[in-house]
C-alpha cells in the first residue's frame, strides 16, 4: 500500500518541482539597456559648475564622483559606453575648493553653516585657495565651475602666466587652469574642440553663468551675457561637438528665481519678524532706480532676497536706531544693501535673458536633432509641486527639499541623479536608446551633522 | 527528489504571499477544495463545508476530523520604473492552514461542528535596498478565525447552516524604511487584533442527485489594532526629535464574501463545481494608522487603498478513479481589487490564474488529500504619472510580476 501510494505521489512532487523552478518570474528582459541610435563609446561632458559636481559652494571630490556626467557614464556603460575620466581631487585633496557644511540650527531654526577649507592648492602654505594641484590626465568631464558661454573663446583662458593684466574671472578660471598643460594658451572652446575629435557623444549645459551672477549680486555684479554674443557662441561649441557626427544631449537654463537662493529668505517672513518687535517697523531695501540712482523703499513681497542676505539683516549696527532691513520710512530706515535684493525689474532681466537664451539652446539643438533636457520647465515644476521619487518627497525648498546643496544653487548629489535621469529619459526618446535610470534616493540630500 | 529534500529546496528559495482570490485574502480552507480550483459553495465534500459554505454541512455524510495544511511559495519580481534592475524578495514561508470537525447523529438532520482557518494573511520581505523601502520592506498580516458551526437540513433537499465567526487571533506587523536627508531610518509597526466577530451563513439545495446549488454569506470583520508597538531603529540623534511615537492604532477591513456555487454529478464517479465569488473589496479605502505622539510633526498617516469589489470564478471536477484514490483539476479566474495606480508592495496585485490538481487517497476511515496549485499573477505595471494623478505617491512606480506554488497536504478521520 506504501509503495503504491508513492508511485502516486512521486509524478505529483516531480510536478511540483518543475512548477516551482517555472516559478521565478523574470521581467529583467523586459527592461534590456540599449543604444539605439546612439554611440556611448567615448562621451564627454561640456559645461559649468553644474557640470562638474559643484555642491555646497564648492567642487570637492564627492561631488565630483556625484556629478551628472558621472552618474550618465555609469548607465551608458550597460549600453556600450566606455571609460568616463573625471578630473577628480586626490583623496589627499578631497576638500578641493571647500565648501560649506551644515553644523547645526540656530534657536529660532534658521540653519547654521560653516565653511570647510580647500585642500588642493598648490602654492606651498596656501593649500586652501587657487591655483589647484594640476590634473594632466585624460578629462572626459570638461565641466569648469565658473565658466560663462561668453568666456569660451577667451584665449590663456587656463594659463596664469599668459595673463596681461591682473586676472579677473572673465579672463582667467584656476578650475580650467587646473586641467590645462602649464603654459598652454588654449581657450575653453579649443580645447573642447579637440575633445570632441574623438568624442562619439556629449553633453553641454553652459550658459547659466550668463545670468546667474547678475542675479545672485541682485543686479550689482555681472552683467547679462548679450543674446546676440549669446547665440552665436552657442552655435559654435555645438558645431564642434557635432562636428564628427557625435549625438548629443544639451540642457537648458533654469530660472534662478526657483532657487533656495532667491526663495528661502522672505520679505513676508522679515516684516513678521520686525513688527513682531515693533509694529511700527517694516522692511525696507535698497535698489537701483532709473538712471541707475540708488533707491531706498519699502519693500514688497515681489522682491527677492537673496540667502546671504539673511546672515544681514536683522543685526543691530552702531549709529542706527534699526538692525539692518528695518525702517519706519524710506528717510528712517537701514535698508537692506542692494547687492542682497533681486527686485522685480532685476528678475524681468533674469527671467527675459533665461527665455533667449533657452530659446537659443533649443533651436540649435533642433536643428542638429539633439536630445534636450528642458532644466528650466522641469525645475519650474519641481518648484510648483515637489518632485517624488521612489516614494520620497523632495521639493525646492532649503535644506529640507533634498535637492538644493547648502549654497542655494547648485544641486546635492540627490539633485544631480534626478538631473541624470531626466537627460537618461531625454536621451531615450530622442535616440531611441532604453538607458536605465538610476534610484535618486540612493543619493543623499544634505548632510546633516554626526 | 524526496518529497522532504524538495520542500527544504523550496523553503530556500520561497516566500510567501496571499494566496489567491485577491488583495490579502487567503482561499485554502480546505484540501480537497484546492485541488478543484477552490469550488465548494455548491458541494458537499466534507468537513471544509463549514468554510465554504455552512449550509452544506448537513449534506455531508461523514462525521470526522480532518486538517490540512499548505505552503505557499510565492516568487516575486520587480522592476522600478526607468530601471532594469530586477528585484526579488527575500526567503520566507507562509503555512496556512485548516482544521475541521464535525458532529452529529448518524442519520440525523443536525450536524455541528468547528472550524478553524486562515483566511487572511500575507508575508512578503522585500529585497535589501529596494527602490520601494520606504513604502515597505517587510509586512506580516496574520489571522486566525475559529468558527462554531451548525446546520439542520430542512428536507432531504435543502439545507442551511451558520457558524459564529471569530476572529481569535490577528497579527500585523508592517516595517519600512523612513528617508532621512542623507541617510535612512527604519520603522516597525507591531501590534494584535482585538477579539472580533463576525458570521458565516449559507443555503444548500440538492434537488436531485444529479445537481446541487449553494449560496454563501461571509461577513466583514474589522481587524482592529488598538495598541500596537512602534519602533524606530537607526534615527540619528540630529533627528531623533521627529520620531516621537511609541503606539499606534490601526484598522484593515477583513471584507465580506457572496458566493453562489452550482455541482453537478453526471455519474456517482464525476463531480463538477462551478463558484461564484463576490469580494466586497470596495470598504477598503485607506490604511490609516494613528499615533500616540507626532511622526515628523504628523500624529496620523493615512495611505489612500480604494479598492474595487471584485468577482472569482471557479471551475473544479474530481473523479473517483478506484475506490480509494480521486483525483481532482480545477482553475480560478480572479479579479484584481486594486485599480490601476493603487499598487501598493504590499499587494502587489493583478488579475491572477490558477490551476490546482488533487489526489486523496483513503484507507477506510483514514485519509490522505494533496493538492497543488500554480497561480500566475499577471504583470502589473503602475507609472509615475499614476500615481501623482491619483495622489498616491507614498507607494513606487514600476512592474511588479508574481507566481506562486502551493502545495497542500491533508489528513482526515471519519467517525
Amino acid at each position: 500500500m506504501n509503495t503504491f501510494l508513492f508511485r502516486k505521489v512521486t509524478p505529483f512532487v516531480t510536478l511540483l518541482g518543475l512548477g516551482l523552478t517555472a516559478c521565478q518570474p523574470d521581467l529583467e528582459k523586459d527592461f534590456e539597456a540599449s543604444r539605439g541610435t546612439a554611440d556611448f563609446t567615448r562621451y564627454i561632458a561640456v559645461g559649468n559648475s553644474l557640470t562638474a559636481g559643484f555642491s555646497d559652494n564648492g567642487l570637492y571630490l564627492e561631488g565630483q564622483q556625484n556629478s551628472y556626467p558621472s552618474i550618465l557614464a555609469n548607465q551608458f556603460r550597460t549600453a556600450g559606453g566606455g571609460e568616463f575620466n573625471q578630473p577628480l581631487f586626490t583623496e589627499a585633496q578631497s576638500n578641493g575648493s571647500g565648501y560649506l557644511r551644515l553644523t547645526g540650527f540656530s534657536a529660532t531654526g534658521s540653519p547654521i553653516t560653516a565653511n570647510v577649507a580647500g585642500n588642493a592648492g598648490r602654492i606651498a602654505g596656501a593649500p586652501g585657495s587657487a591655483p589647484y594641484t594640476k590634473y594632466d590626465g585624460r578629462v572626459d568631464n570638461l565641466g569648469v565651475p565658473g565658466i560663462r558661454l561668453a568666456d569660451i573663446h577667451t584665449a590663456n583662458f587656463g594659463n596664469l602666466a599668459g595673463q596681461t593684466g591682473a586676472p579677473t574671472a572673465a579672463t582667467f578660471n584656476p578650475f580650467f587652469e587646473r586641467i590645462t598643460p602649464l603654459g598652454n594658451s588654449q581657450s575653453y572652446f579649443q580645447r573642447v574642440k579637440a575633445e570632441a575629435a574623438t568624442a562619439t557623444f556629449f553633453s553641454n549645459w553652459l550658459g547659466n553663468n550668463d545670468v546667474l551672477g547678475y542675479a545672485t549680486t541682485g543686479g550689482v555684479g555681472g552683467a547679462i551675457t548679450r543674446t546676440d554674443t549669446f547665440t552665436l557662441k552657442n552655435n559654435r561649441i555645438i558645431n564642434a561637438l557635432t562636428a564628427n557626427g557625435a549625438k548629443g544631449i544639451v540642457a537648458t537654463i533654469p530660472d534662478v528665481t526657483n532657487v533656495p537662493f532667491f526663495t528661502t529668505v522672505r520679505v513676508a517672513d522679515i516684516r513678521a519678524r520686525f513688527k513682531a518687535a515693533n509694529p511700527a517697523l517694516d522692511v525696507y531695501i535698497q535698489t537701483t532706480g532709473t538712471a541707475g540712482a540708488q533707491v531706498v523703499r519699502l519693500a514688497t513681497d515681489n522682491d527677492l532676497l537673496t540667502l546671504p542676505s539673511s546672515a544681514v539683516i536683522g543685526t543691530t549696527t552702531t549709529g542706527n536706531p534699526f538692525p539692518v532691513g528695518a525702517g519706519l520710512s524710506a528717510l528712517q530706515s537701514n535698508p537692506v544693501p542692494n547687492q542682497f535684493v533681486l527686485d522685480a525689474t532685476e528678475q524681468t532681466s533674469v527671467r527675459t535673458a533665461t527665455t533667449a537664451f533657452n530659446t537659443a539652446i533649443v533651436n540649435k539643438a533642433n536643428e542638429k536633432g539633439l536630445a534636450v533636457f528642458d532644466a528650466n520647465s522641469f525645475f519650474s515644476r519641481v518648484a510648483a509641486s515637489g518632485f517624488v521619487t521612489n516614494g520620497v518627497n523632495n521639493t525646492a525648498s532649503f535644506i529640507a527639499g533634498n535637492l538644493f546643496s547648502l549654497d542655494g544653487v547648485h544641486p546635492t548629489p540627490r539633485g544631480y541623479a534626478v538631473v541624470a535621469n531626466e537627460m537618461i529619459r531625454a536621451i531615450n526618446i530622442q535616440y531611441g536608446a532604453s538607458i536605465p535610470q538610476i534610484n535618486p534616493n540612493d543619493y543623499r540630500g544634505v548632510k546633516f551633522p554626526q | 527528489m524526496t518529497l522532504k529534500s524538495l520542500l527544504l529546496v523550496g523553503g530556500a528559495l520561497l516566500t510567501g504571499t496571499a494566496a489567491s482570490a485577491g488583495g490579502y485574502q487567503v482561499t485554502l480552507a480546505g484540501q480537497k477544495n484546492n485541488g478543484m480550483g477552490g469550488v465548494g459553495v455548491g458541494l458537499s465534500l466534507d468537513q471544509a463545508a463549514m468554510f465554504y459554505n455552512p449550509g452544506a454541512l448537513a449534506m455531508v455524510k461523514d462525521r470526522g476530523v480532518q486538517v490540512g495544511v499548505n505552503a505557499t511559495l510565492a516568487r516575486s519580481a520587480f522592476v522600478a520604473q526607468g530601471g532594469n534592475q530586477q528585484r526579488e524578495l527575500r526567503n520566507s514561508v507562509v503555512t496556512p492552514f485548516n482544521l475541521y470537525a464535525g458532529f452529529g447523529p448518524a442519520e440525523g438532520k443536525f450536524r455541528a461542528g468547528i472550524a478553524v482557518y486562515t483566511p487572511f494573511g500575507s508575508k512578503l520581505q522585500y529585497a535589501e535596498g529596494w527602490e520601494g523601502r520606504t513604502a515597505l520592506t517587510d509586512i506580516d498580516l496574520k489571522s486566525i478565525f475559529v468558527q462554531p458551526t451548525v446546520s439542520y437540513a430542512i428536507t432531504d433537499q435543502i439545507s442551511v447552516g451558520a457558524g459564529l465567526v471569530v476572529l481569535a487571533y490577528g497579527a500585523v506587523n508592517l516595517q519600512r524604511d523612513v528617508p532621512l536627508p542623507d541617510s535612512y531610518g527604519h520603522i516597525e509597526l507591531d501590534g494584535k487584533a482585538e477579539t472580533k466577530l463576525g458570521f458565516n451563513a449559507g443555503i444548500f439545495f440538492k434537488p436531485s442527485d444529479k445537481v446541487s446549488f449553494g449560496i454563501n454569506y461571509r461577513s466583514k470583520i474589522d481587524a482592529q489594532v488598538k495598541d500596537g508597538d512602534v519602533t524606530f531603529t537607526g534615527i540619528p540623534a540630529s533627528f531623533a526629535t521627529r520620531f516621537e511615537a511609541t503606539k499606534f492604532g490601526a484598522t484593515l477591513p477583513l471584507i465580506a464574501t457572496t458566493s453562489i456555487g452550482v455541482g453537478i454529478m453526471p455519474t456517482d464517479k464525476l463531480t463538477i463545481g462551478i463558484d461564484g465569488n463576490f469580494a466586497q473589496w470596495s470598504k477598503y479605502e485607506t490604511l490609516r494608522f494613528d499615533f500616540d505622539k507626532q511622526i515628523n510633526g504628523q500624529t496620523f498617516s493615512e495611505s489612500k487603498r480604494n479598492y474595487k469589489d471584485a468577482l472569482t470564478i471557479r471551475v473544479g471536477g474530481q473523479y473517483k478513479l478506484t475506490d480509494g484514490l480521486t483525483v481532482r483539476a480545477g482553475g480560478a479566474y480572479d479579479e484584481t481589487p486594486v485599480r490601476d495606480g493603487y499598487v501598493t508592495p504590499e499587494t502587489p496585485d493583478n488579475d491572477r490564474f490558477s490551476g490546482t490538481i488533487g489526489a486523496s487517497y483513503s484507507f477506510g476511515k483514514f485519509g490522505v488529500d494533496l493538492s497543488a496549485q500554480y497561480v500566475s499573477i499577471q504583470k502589473r505595471t503602475e507609472t509615475q504619472q499614476q500615481l501623482v494623478n491619483n495622489g498616491t505617491t507614498d507607494r513606487i512606480a514600476g512592474t511588479y510580476k508574481t507566481n506562486i506554488v502551493i502545495p497542500g497536504i491533508g489528513l482526515n478521520y471519519a467517525f
